[in-house]
């Protein structure tokens, strides 16, 4: 809101230095957003929030300053002298869409001279508008004093030429689809259902609240005029000015709950400047439709609340003043309270509590103090904190950049690549980013399009993950949102299953981390050999594997990429978070290497679950080596793996018969289990 | 053999002896001096001490005892070098190559994406005030995002514009969403879940993503980030809140700071302020701040006459981007690896 130095002096003494003020404005609610010069006097820039409509005008503003320098307010107060015939004989308002339009009001002034307006006013118009619009110019003088009641008062007016008026009505009503309406801007707008239109007999003549007419607005030809004071549903105009991209000083007051009683001092106060400057003659009465249904209810304040919740006392006798200097009606009043009935232009204050505020800001937030002694309390870390802050002190040790990526994908990439359901993604109505609409149901497609972003960068090594939430959708309900971890590395896939691994024993997790296989679902960006579905004891962890050619290709990426995605639902739940001593055994270990031979088919896994158990307790650990082949003296279809066992007992040293004696034992187990048989013997 | 014979060719291989250990530069020298000189078979020492067969009767004693301070002697040269030689493993040719000012070997770290370091260091400070960390889920309904924030129907707020309301059956055809939802627009939503199953007294922090439809550009992202305090006890007033704002501030900033409340308005506090911040030398926009509306109070089933509450909220990407003079918001979500390396 931008408000002339000049004009607000009519209001109220501006002795005060004018940047003194702004600072004082800016802390009681009207935030200072800037001033400049617009030919000899000041345009200031006023940021006003939504639930002050009333400092929409100057008038509203110049009682702010009123009650911060405790001075008198000046207000005109219009009396237009009515000397022509009734105004309600040979014309009617009627609403047909109160729900659009509560109230609508009418005056009517005939035998106006159009010419230009006051240089005064011009000048006061410039200041408040040529900041913003630089061809503003004035027009005549109706129009620019409906303008100029519109800045002083927040109430929007508009003056119709009577004469271009169809039938000797109006009639506010919902829009016909499609209608066409030329406008004062000399644009053509297509007109929705649900917007109101002023219109006469035959024809619309503006869209209500946002802009007039080019037909019937006042020209130099006019002679009788039409002067509206309104009031539309503020939800009405949004959606009208947002459809139509067209927002006016007008409709951007309508937006907001406008002051009831300032339709009639509005439209009596236009009139008024009107028979000053412009001649004519103003018809006796006012043509009103509809009512205001608002009604001012009586609010009490108790002063003790005054301490609780803002912190500091006050006393009774300057809550009292500053309430009544903002225009309340004080009513009964107790030695413990204060009652009184908000103004018609402050709808804002209902409650109590927009009562303290009021208070609040105008006896001056600096004085409530910043030191008081809040008590402690207890503070809890979740276990959720507590694996997300492991997940990235382990992946950052290992090389990982973690990066952050945007929740909201291309419908492409889930279609591509949906690893968690198979269901369709959820969908917002409007992109996030161009072509984004889709709630991403995988976080690899996201760290794909980094690594693409960092290779045209030529950033040498892209080693990356994401903690973020997935969105799988459910049958019923609200979708699942699933934090995840994701991968993806340079690396081969045991190496990423390495760090995975290395994650894993950060965390504690005893439970064993075993491999599946892979799903179809994979297939829209997993190399078909080198992948795998990952779990923990019998509970899906996620997916590891290799970017497939198509893959790459898809992400125009030019070397190979290993991906994976981890629950982290399931690493919270099989965290160890408090680890618990463990006794260990002060005798030395003893190893033993072994070279089998076994056929292709037998896995790492089966083959270290029979070791584990014919070792028994006294196996520590069993480390593979290496796995290589040797067709020729094997015979085709076998390989040889390399593997380490190391042998602990808790209360002896272990000898190396026992040692030799256990090892004799696991390889019995691999010729029975896998019909392999140690190489060399 | 004459006494002084014998004598002087002892010191000799003292001498010998101690010049040879001192110039092993590595164990392997060592040794072969080792072996020259301390020989258990052929150590020139062990012929000396041979020799004292061919040695009068009389001058045997100070032989003797000239040899044993002899052998004394080169077993210590021995030893000292033997202490040297295991403190440098290197050898001669080694040492003479060795440049210590070659860059290491380089073991690659990871970073911590900016956003999540500013993150916990917010947690982490709201943590010592005593307010415990929440979180809630991303997609809400009316009633979490709007309604129970005191936010009514024809509140511009709720504008399909200001939103990303998820498509239904309606708006794309073979979406089985439930009508109503939208991707959080503030983590106040968190607040409200927790105050409807949970009594008061609550000191929590609420943080995540939070989604409004701008127009990417330096200074705005549709998607950010949120971080939220909320207070609620049975007198919390807005001098708590302005206290625990400085505390907050001062311990972020790492200086004593003052905080300055301007009147401002957000559906859900009343009253409701813009927090600032006073810093080298210039106010700076902390966040939105008030006391909890005591129809948001009601909605979760709070008694507004039993209890009191303050809640503030701040955008992180704001604070990180002036704690580390970030001029463009993208660079957030492009993951340069170049840019994530700089924090």
């Amino acid at each position: 809101m931008l408000v002339s130095w000049d004009w607000l002096k009519q209001y109220v003494a501006l002795d005060m230095d004018r940047e003194e003020l702004e600072n004082r404005l800016a802390m009681s609610g009207l935030n200072h957003e800037g001033s400049k010069p617009v030919g000899s006097d000041i345009a200031i820039d006023l940021e006003v929030t939504s639930n002050r409509p009333d400092c929409l005008g100057h008038i509203g503003v110049a009682r702010e300053i009123a009650v911060l320098y405790n001075q008198t307010l000046t207000l005109p107060n219009p009396q237009p002298a009515a000397n022509g015939p009734d105004v309600n004989t040979d014309f009617s308002v009627s609403i047909t869409a109160p729900e659009l339009c509560p109230r609508y009001t009418a005056r009517i002034i005939r035998g106006v001279t159009i010419k230009d307006s006051p240089t005064w006013m011009q000048d006061q118009l410039r200041t408040v508008f040529s900041p913003i619009n630089r061809d503003w110019k004035p027009i005549n003088n109706v129009a620019d004093i409906t303008n100029y009641v519109l800045m002083e008062a927040g109430q929007p007016l508009h003056a119709f030429d009577l004469d271009k008026l169809d039938g000797g009505k109006i009639i506010v009503r919902a829009a016909e689809q499609g209608e066409s309406f030329a406008a004062i801007d000399h644009r053509e707008y297509e007109l929705q259902a649900e917007m109101c239109v002023i219109a006469d007999e035959s024809k619309p003549i503006a869209i209500a609240g946002v802009m007039g007419g080019s037909e019937t607005e006042v020209s130099e030809q006019t002679v009788d005029v039409l002067i509206e004071s309104a009031d539309f549903t503020a939800m009405s105009i949004r959606a009208t000015s947002r459809a139509l991209n067209l927002h006016s000083p007008s409709s951007y007051r309508f937006e907001r709950a406008l002051d009831p009683a300032g339709i009639d001092w509005a439209s009596q106060r236009c009139c008024e400047l009107i028979l000053e400057h412009c001649g004519g003659e103003l018809d006796e009465g006012v043509i009103e439709a509809g009512k205001s249904t608002w009604k001012a209810e009586p609010v009490v304040l108790r002063l003790s609340q005054i301490e609780r919740i803002l912190g500091i006392q006050i006393n009774a006798e300057e809550v009292r003043s500053i309430l009544i200097a903002l225009g309340n009606a004080e009513s009964t009043s107790t030695a413990d309270s204060i009652t009184v009935t908000p103004p018609s232009w402050r709808r804002d204050l209902a409650r109590e509590c927009d009562l303290l505020e009021e208070i609040a800001r105008i006896h001056g937030y600096e004085k409530i103090p910043e030191d008081v002694g809040v008590p402690m309390a207890a503070s809890f870390r979740s276990d959720e904190d507590r694996v997300a802050e492991v997940i990235r002190t382990t992946l950052t040790a290992n090389g990982f950049d973690e990066s952050l990526t945007g929740s909201v994908v291309p419908l492409a990439w889930t279609d591509q690549f949906n690893p968690w359901v198979t269901t369709a993604p959820l969908r917002t109505i409007s992109p996030m980013l161009q072509g984004a609409d889709a709630l991403r149901t995988s976080l690899t497609p996201s760290l794909l399009e980094v690594r693409r972003i960092n290779q045209s960068l030529a950033n040498p090594t892209v080693e990356l993950f994401e903690t973020a939430k997935i969105y799988l959708p459910q049958a019923e309900g609200l979708p699942q949102e699933q934090k995840t971890v994701g991968l993806t590395s340079s690396g081969d896939f045991y190496h990423l299953k390495g760090v995975i691994e290395s994650l894993l024993a950060k965390l504690k997790i005893t439970t064993p981390l075993s491999v599946a296989d892979a799903k179809e679902e994979f297939d829209g960006l997993l190399d078909s050999q080198q992948r795998c579905t990952l779990l923990l004891g019998k509970e899906p962890l996620g997916f590891l594997g290799q970017v497939s050619k198509l893959g790459l290709k898809s992400f125009s990426l030019k070397t190979t990429a290993m991906v994976a995605e981890l629950k982290i639902d399931l690493l919270v739940n099989l965290a160890t978070l408090i680890p618990q001593h463990q006794d260990l055994s002060a005798f030395p270990a003893i190893s033993r290497d072994l070279n089998v031979v076994l056929q292709e088919s037998v896995r790492w896994d089966q083959l270290q679950a029979t070791i584990e158990q014919a070792a028994g307790e006294a196996l520590e650990v069993v480390g593979y080596q290496e796995t290589y082949r040797a067709p020729d003296q094997d015979g085709s279809n076998t390989k040889r793996v390399l593997f380490n066992v190391k042998f602990r007992r808790a209360d002896a040293t272990m000898t190396g018969e026992e040692a030799d004696a256990i090892r004799d034992t696991i390889v019995q187990a691999i010729a029975a289990n896998h019909d392999g048989k140690l190489l060399g013997v | 053999m004459a006494l002084q014979d014998f004598l002087n060719q002892l010191d000799e291989l003292g001498t010998a002896a101690e010049s040879a250990f001192g110039e092993a530069t590595d164990a392997e020298a060592l040794e072969a001096a080792r072996v020259i000189f301390l020989g258990a078979k052929k150590g020139r020492l062990k012929s000396v001490q041979q020799q004292m067969g061919s040695i009068e009767r009389d001058d045997k004693p100070t032989a003797g005892k000239a040899f044993n301070a002899t052998k004394g002697r080169i077993e210590a040269a021995f030893e000292a070098a033997q202490q040297r030689s295991n403190n440098t493993d290197s050898d001669s040719a080694a040492s003479s190559q060795f440049d210590a000012s070659l860059p290491g070997t380089a073991f690659r770290c990871g970073n911590v994406h900016p956003i999540t370091q500013t993150i916990e260091e917010l947690k982490d400070i709201m943590g010592r005030l005593g307010f415990s960390i929440v979180d809630g889920p991303e997609i809400e309904d009316d009633w979490h995002n709007f309604v129970a924030l005191n936010i009514p129907d024809d509140h511009p707020a709720r504008d399909p514009l200001e939103n990303f309301y998820l498509a239904t059956a309606d708006t794309i055809s073979g979406t089985k969403n439930p009508v109503g939802l939208l991707l959080r627009s503030q983590t106040s939503t968190v607040q409200i879940r927790v105050m409807e199953k949970t009594a008061p007294p609550i000191r929590i922090i609420s943080l995540g993503r939070v989604y409004r439809p701008d127009t990417a550009d330096a200074t705005h992202y549709p998607m950010f980030h949120q971080i939220e305090g909320l207070m609620i006890d049975t007198d919390v007033s807005m001098a708590d809140l302005k206290s625990v704002l400085r505390l907050f501030a001062t311990s972020y900033l790492g200086d004593d700071v003052t905080i300055r409340f301007r009147p401002s308005f957000f559906p859900f506090t009343e009253p409701s302020v813009e927090a600032d911040y006073y810093w080298n030398g210039q106010w700076i926009e902390f966040g939105g701040a008030g006391m909890v509306d005591p129809n948001v109070l009601k909605a979760v089933g709070y008694d507004p006459e039993e209890v009191t509450g303050f809640a503030f909220g701040l955008g992180v990407e704001r604070l990180c981007m002036r704690r580390h003079g970030v001029t463009d918001i993208r660079e957030f979500y492009k993951n340069d690896i170049r840019f994530l390396a700089q924090f």
